[in-house]
């Protein structure tokens, strides 16, 4: 176990040195927006570091999409479920859209 | 860069690199004269596989031009710029950032847009078009990725099952969507982007700007977030002969989807695999996650 900050600490410590002390500061439109995207992607990496959702692994995946390939049709309500989970990390305002 | 453009161009006052452009750069530069040009630029010096290279995607512009199309005017093919191809071309006015576009479209949009679609459907077919199967590639693409895509492979058999098979192949644009449109409040002044440029089925072309991807969150204007879809359907089929049913559309937009979705893993494999390292290819992998989602949802509720 190391000592804190954790990982998800230290990504929200430079998200914030990001949107606090950087981004203020840049005149760049281009700039600007990649820091924009270096957030977004900071923001990403703490949610996946601070969540514990156990879906299924890599083996399962595969075996899935090849059985999918090969004709076999999946249930839609898990497969939904599938990829909510990875957006409730990626972009969970996106599932609002669907509300 | 000033000097460099001069070489090629005359005498240059002022050349600016403009925000935005996720796989080429835009120049602004204004000549001595005053002429206002806009020059594209290769990002790299590496060349992508399925898209045009910038000599090509000048000879489409330049097509489209001659067609009728509203396209910025061609000005020159400029070769190597140190050391990366461009081109220069007519610098229009107006507005392409989506967010912005959809707070306030202006009205009648939808048939131009449909106006400048079917004139492109017209053009002549180019000889160095690319014009493979897109199923095919799309699975090619997705293998490179080397991920497993469950979502992604039930959408390409969804729609391998339910594509017409008959349909003529045309002159296709290959992004034609909200982002790659120049709009002012008089409408429509230009269609950007010409990468993509492709001999392929029309229809892939005509329901690619209804994706909810490019509807910039104005979600209930089906039509990349500036009107209904009907009067666009409408105008292209009076002026193609192309009619479309709901049933059909719905099967392009999964497939736009599945698209999409392959084409944020390729870009983000860019940055993984070492060719372009940049924090905006990178985030495009997380990206994907949000078309895998839409089509599950259009599928759903076909």
């Amino acid at each position: 176990m190391p000592d804190r900050p954790n990982a998800a600490e230290l990504v929200e410590a430079v998200w914030e040195f990001l949107g606090q002390e950087v981004l203020p500061n840049v005149q760049d439109h281009r700039q600007k927006f990649r820091t924009l995207v270096a957030m977004n992607a900071l923001a990403i990496a703490r949610r996946e570091l601070e969540g514990d959702e156990g879906g299924p692994d890599e083996d399962e995946l595969r075996d899935l999409a090849r059985r999918i390939r090969e004709g076999e049709v999946p249930e839609l309500a898990a497969l939904k479920n599938q990829v909510a989970a990875k957006l409730r990390i990626s972009n969970p305002q996106y599932l609002e859209r669907y509300e | 860069m000033e000097v460099a453009l001069s070489h090629k161009l005359g005498p240059v006052r002022s050349a600016w690199l403009l925000p935005g452009g996720a796989s080429k750069e835009a120049w602004a530069v204004d000549l001595a004269d005053g002429t206002e040009l806009l020059v594209r630029r290769a990002l790299t010096g590496v060349i992508h596989r399925d898209t045009l290279t910038l000599e090509q995607e000048f000879r489409v512009l330049e097509a489209a031009y001659e067609g009728g199309v509203r396209v910025p005017r061609p000005v020159a093919y400029l070769g190597d710029i140190e050391g990366r191809e461009a081109f220069a071309m007519e610098r229009v006015e107006g507005e392409t950032i989506g967010r912005r576009i959809v707070r306030d479209p202006p009205s009648g949009i939808e048939q131009q847009l449909a106006d400048e679609l079917a004139k492109i459907h017209a053009l002549a077919p180019l000889d160095f078009l690319p014009s493979g199967d897109v199923i095919e590639r799309f699975y090619a693409e997705l293998d490179s990725v080397g991920e497993p895509h469950p979502a992604i492979e039930y959408g390409l058999v969804w729609v391998r099952e339910r594509l017409p098979h008959d349909r003529e192949r045309t002159f296709c644009h290959g992004d034609f969507r909200v982002g790659n449109f120049v709009i002012s409040e008089h409408g429509l002044e230009s269609v950007l982007d010409w990468e993509f440029a492709h001999l392929g089925d029309p229809i892939e072309d005509l329901a690619w700007p209804l994706l909810r991807a490019w509807r910039f969150g104005a979600d209930d204007r089906r039509l990349g977030g500036l009107g209904d879809p009907e009067p666009y359907l409408e105008r292209y089929a009076e002026l193609t002969g192309r009619e479309v049913s709901a049933e059909e559309l719905v099967v392009w937009e999964v497939l736009g989807n599945v698209k999409w979705a392959i084409g944020c893993l390729t870009q983000s494999r860019r940055h993984l695999n070492g060719q372009d390292r940049s924090v905006e290819y990178a985030v495009l992998g997380r990206l994907a996650a949000e078309m895998e989602y839409e089509l599950l949802d259009l599928i759903e509720h076909a």
